[in-house]
């Protein structure tokens, strides 16, 4: 059998205002994922950087390192490349006031 | 019984992955997530134009995961017989909502059985019991009547487990006829939207009281046993079992809508938790067996 391939949705047409983040996503069968961020609207304010964040348990989260640009435009599609991620995985962001962004995040994990 | 019949028992009972299962003649799916998704996916609203036309209870749905079941104080718990389950989590807010979804078509008009090993539990995010966070558990169907077969209906036969509301510990089967008013979507006229899993009209199952084994604090499972027979001839459901019980149907029915004109024949079954407070509920199957007398 081919190994497990999951296109994950964990985002879909979510306003990102102040902290921000995706719902916990378990994953730990999945050796590698790569994290696509499209903004289904024109974002208003300036946006930060998105951070990868990993957890043990769902509820207690640590940055993985990976920090990447969000979408600057509607329809503009970023992605992160993660590898070695244990078992929770989320996106966050931490948005100014007045800053806001709609998001459909998908997570591309392999085992 | 016939020889073919004891031959099958015989073969069945002699493989340890279906002899946990009492299926039907015709094994449609048997899904152990052991596996992988095994085609359970998220169960997205219906939309046209735009996502804003998606009806809030859907779009708050997210896709489920192959879970070890792991908690923050003594690791994974895994399956009954492997390391994975499906894991259906709502988001952590009252009242929210989960489903994961199987889309099938069927191809004769009999008997069905649904079979599953489920458990449910809340995040472990407060050390006391927490007995009474989840609203819900609970499965559905989504039928149509073939193109020929007419007239008949979309019927929705949905159970669910009431664990609990506001704070108060109910535990007992119920289901539901009524949805709610459908509703035009876009500008086509070609796509429509109704919310099925609405917190109103749910109906208690006459003798559906059933205490469930919870364990004893708010991380451990017990993984428990699900039979739903229905009859696709009759739109009729026709037994109800978990664990050791098995509850009379006389006093089910289902939600019963005008055909649709694309969803002839189908065949969708679906699984769903809800929270009742402000914390993630839970939901996880080890696995599924949809089986068929055909």
């Amino acid at each position: 059998m081919l190994p497990e391939n999951l296109t994950a949705v964990v985002a879909r047409n979510e306003t990102w205002t102040g902290e921000s983040a995706t719902e916990p996503y378990e994953a730990g069968w999945a050796k590698e994922a790569i994290v696509f961020v499209r903004a289904l609207k024109d974002p208003a304010g300036s946006l930060p950087k998105a951070r990868i964040e990993i957890s043990a348990d769902g509820m207690h989260w640590c940055a993985e390192g990976s920090v990447f640009e969000l979408p600057a435009k509607k329809d503009a599609v970023v992605f992160q490349r993660i590898a070695h991620f244990g078992n929770f995985l989320r996106v966050a962001a931490s948005l100014q006031d007045g800053s806001e962004i709609t998001v459909l995040v998908t997570f591309h994990l392999k085992a | 019984m016939t020889q073919l019949d004891d031959l099958r028992r015989a073969i069945r009972e002699s493989d340890p992955q279906l002899s946990r299962f009492d299926p039907l003649p015709r094994i449609i799916c048997l899904d152990d997530f052991d596996r992988g998704m095994c085609g359970w996916t998220q169960l997205v609203g219906n939309y046209e134009d735009t996502l804003d036309a998606m009806l809030p209870g859907y779009a708050q749905h997210s896709h489920a995961m192959l879970s070890t079941l792991p908690n923050w104080d003594f690791g994974s718990h895994g399956g009954v017989d492997g390391s994975y389950a499906l894991k259906i989590a709502t988001r952590a807010r009252k009242g929210a909502q989960n489903v994961a979804i199987k889309r099938l078509t069927f191809r004769k008009a009999g008997p069905i059985r649904l079979e599953a090993y489920f458990t449910f539990k809340p995040e472990a995010t407060e050390l006391a019991l927490s007995e009474t966070d989840i609203r819900s558990f609970g499965f559905l169907y989504d039928l149509q009547i073939g193109d020929m077969s007419g007239p008949g209906d979309r019927v929705m036969p949905h159970l669910r487990f009431l664990n609990a509301q506001d704070g108060q510990h109910i535990q007992k089967w119920q289901f539901k006829r009524r949805t709610t008013p459908i509703k035009p979507i876009g500008s086509a006229g070609k796509t429509i939207t109704h919310y099925h899993l609405a917190p109103s009209d749910w109906e208690d199952l006459p003798g559906g009281e059933q205490r469930l084994c919870y364990n004893e604090i708010p991380t451990k499972v017990n993984w428990h046993y699900l039979r739903f027979d229905f009859d696709l001839a009759a739109m009729q459901a026709t037994r109800f079992q978990v664990n050791d019980r098995v509850f009379a149907m006389d006093g089910f029915d289902c939600i019963r809508i005008p055909a649709m004109k694309n969803l002839w024949c189908m065949l969708n079954l679906a699984f769903f938790a809800e929270t009742d407070t402000d914390k993630r509920a839970f939901a996880y199957l080890d696995s599924v067996c949809l089986s068929g007398d055909f």
